[in-house]
């Protein structure tokens, strides 16, 4: 199934084309992902935390905007990496950590999102639950972004 | 069309290498002039000079070490003169950034409070005048390797891998860990000051109408933060292998829209409009704004794209 996989000519394309448009680009539109996804996600987590807490919670509704654009690029650009290194990577310990660290972060988000979109929009305190996905949030992003690069140096 | 790599960066360095000590010298007079007539504005304009300077300041230190990967070779100039050159310029360099970094989280407070803590323009003036000092030191050494005739008894024997350049270039090769590590942290900081200043800019381009700008100017320092920490990592990517990025395009541009992006930082800090929720951007602001995101895209772009277009890793 993986040698399947990895032996499509889109994988093989994105693996092992010398364009710029293979895996360069590719490899670019996910850290752009990343920035996005990761950058919006912790300037909301921050507010949660306390920064800027004079600002109501509901002003911050466009990260979840900028969230599913991140996310969207990154799962289609992702899929796209692995594709060229799915025998590789399917059996690399280090890939099955980094994808349960990035789904525990994307499912911190979903309880985060909802208080956020159905709080009252004038709303600052933060309860204390929310608080502590907030810093759930963080951690696991961290973590997805720290496998996810070294993964480059583990799974050579 | 010629590569950007083309350029003379011999010629750049000798045009771009006064701007550290003459700049410092500028901002370190605005500083005590401002301490003696207890101005506060000229304390900020100082401040603004001491920001801008520690910027050029990169693409001095790394047109210096591009100039000595093109000189080394050529007789007659002296190897241990241009690395002891470049390396009292490293640590001028890295005290010319402490002192920014200060001088940058006045000008963060006075924005906020309308007046920065008097301790700390004064640490940051102090830095200045420490990295000033430094600074003249590697001018005067830099002047050794054209002119040895004025510049003495120059130290003819000194053991290369004593530089603090070939220790951190030592570490950063030969670790197992260390630039995996650095990659990391780059790549954490870089999600950190990108997330903040794609809030900061969105109010300005019309997200968030209900929210006043001095709300989000508070989230400022945490971008400074992931900034800073890109700045140390970066560093020590660039003195571990300088050649690599010095034979790149892609790193000129990254350190050209850098540049860009850090005189928008320092528009973002000082931003002398109106805070109150009524606030609407004109322009020109949603013009700097739209500027600051693509030059922090294209340094991601030119960053990411290192080792395909260019050839480094």
């Amino acid at each position: 199934m993986l040698n399947w996989l990895e032996s499509l000519p889109l994988s093989v394309w994105v693996h092992e084309s010398p364009s710029v448009w293979a895996q360069p680009t590719v490899l670019t539109l996910h850290t752009m992902g990343m920035a996005v996804l990761v950058g919006a996600t912790w300037v909301l987590d921050l507010r949660i935390l306390g920064i800027s807490r004079n600002v109501p919670l509901s002003a911050f509704r466009w990260t979840f905007g900028a969230v599913a654009v991140g996310l969207i690029v990154n799962l289609i650009t992702g899929v796209l990496l692995f594709m060229g290194r799915a025998t590789t990577w399917g059996t690399a310990f280090p890939f099955l950590i980094k994808m349960i660290l990035v789904v525990a972060s994307a499912a911190t988000l979903l309880p985060i999102r909802s208080y956020v979109l159905h709080g009252d929009p004038d709303q600052r305190d933060v309860s204390s639950r929310v608080r502590l996905l907030a810093i759930a949030s963080i951690l696991t992003w961290a973590g997805a972004i720290t496998t996810g690069r070294l993964l480059a140096y583990l799974v050579p | 069309m010629p590569s950007i790599t083309s350029v003379n960066v011999t010629h750049l360095h000798l045009l771009l290498n006064h701007v550290p000590t003459v700049g410092a010298v500028a901002a370190l007079g605005l500083l005590i002039v401002a301490f003696i007539r207890r101005d506060e504005s000229l304390k900020l304009a100082g401040l603004e000079v001491l920001f801008a300077v520690a910027l050029i300041t990169l693409p001095v230190y790394m047109s210096g070490v591009a100039a000595f990967q093109k000189l080394r070779d050529q007789p007659g100039i002296s190897d241990t003169a241009m690395r002891l050159h470049q390396d009292v310029a490293l640590y001028g360099f890295t005290w010319m950034e402490f002192a920014g970094f200060i001088g940058w989280v006045a000008l963060w407070q006075a924005r906020r409070r309308g007046r920065a803590a008097t301790a700390l323009v004064a640490t940051a003036t102090a830095l200045t005048m420490l990295a000033l000092l430094v600074m003249a030191r590697a001018a005067n050494l830099g002047g050794d390797i054209h002119h040895p005739e004025i510049g003495g008894a120059l130290a003819t024997a000194i053991d290369p891998s004593e530089f603090l350049a070939s220790k951190i270039s030592y570490v950063m090769v030969n670790s197992t860990w260390a630039w995996p590590a650095s990659e990391t942290v780059h790549f954490l900081g870089l999600s950190l000051s990108f997330g903040v200043l794609l809030a900061v800019n969105l109010r300005i381009l019309g997200a968030m109408k209900q929210v006043s700008f001095g709300d989000l100017h508070r989230l400022l320092p945490w971008g400074m933060l992931g900034f800073v920490a890109n700045l140390i990592t970066g560093m020590l990517f660039f003195v571990g292998q300088p050649k690599q990025y010095l034979d790149s395009a892609p790193f000129y541009w990254k350190v050209v829209f850098l540049m860009i992006a850090g005189a928008n930082y320092l528009y973002l800090t000082v931003f002398r409009k109106s805070w109150s929720e009524a606030f609407d951007p004109g322009t020109a602001d949603k013009a700097m704004a739209l500027a600051s995101m693509f030059a922090w895209l294209a340094v991601l772009y030119c960053g990411r794209m290192l080792p395909f277009i260019g050839h480094s890793f």
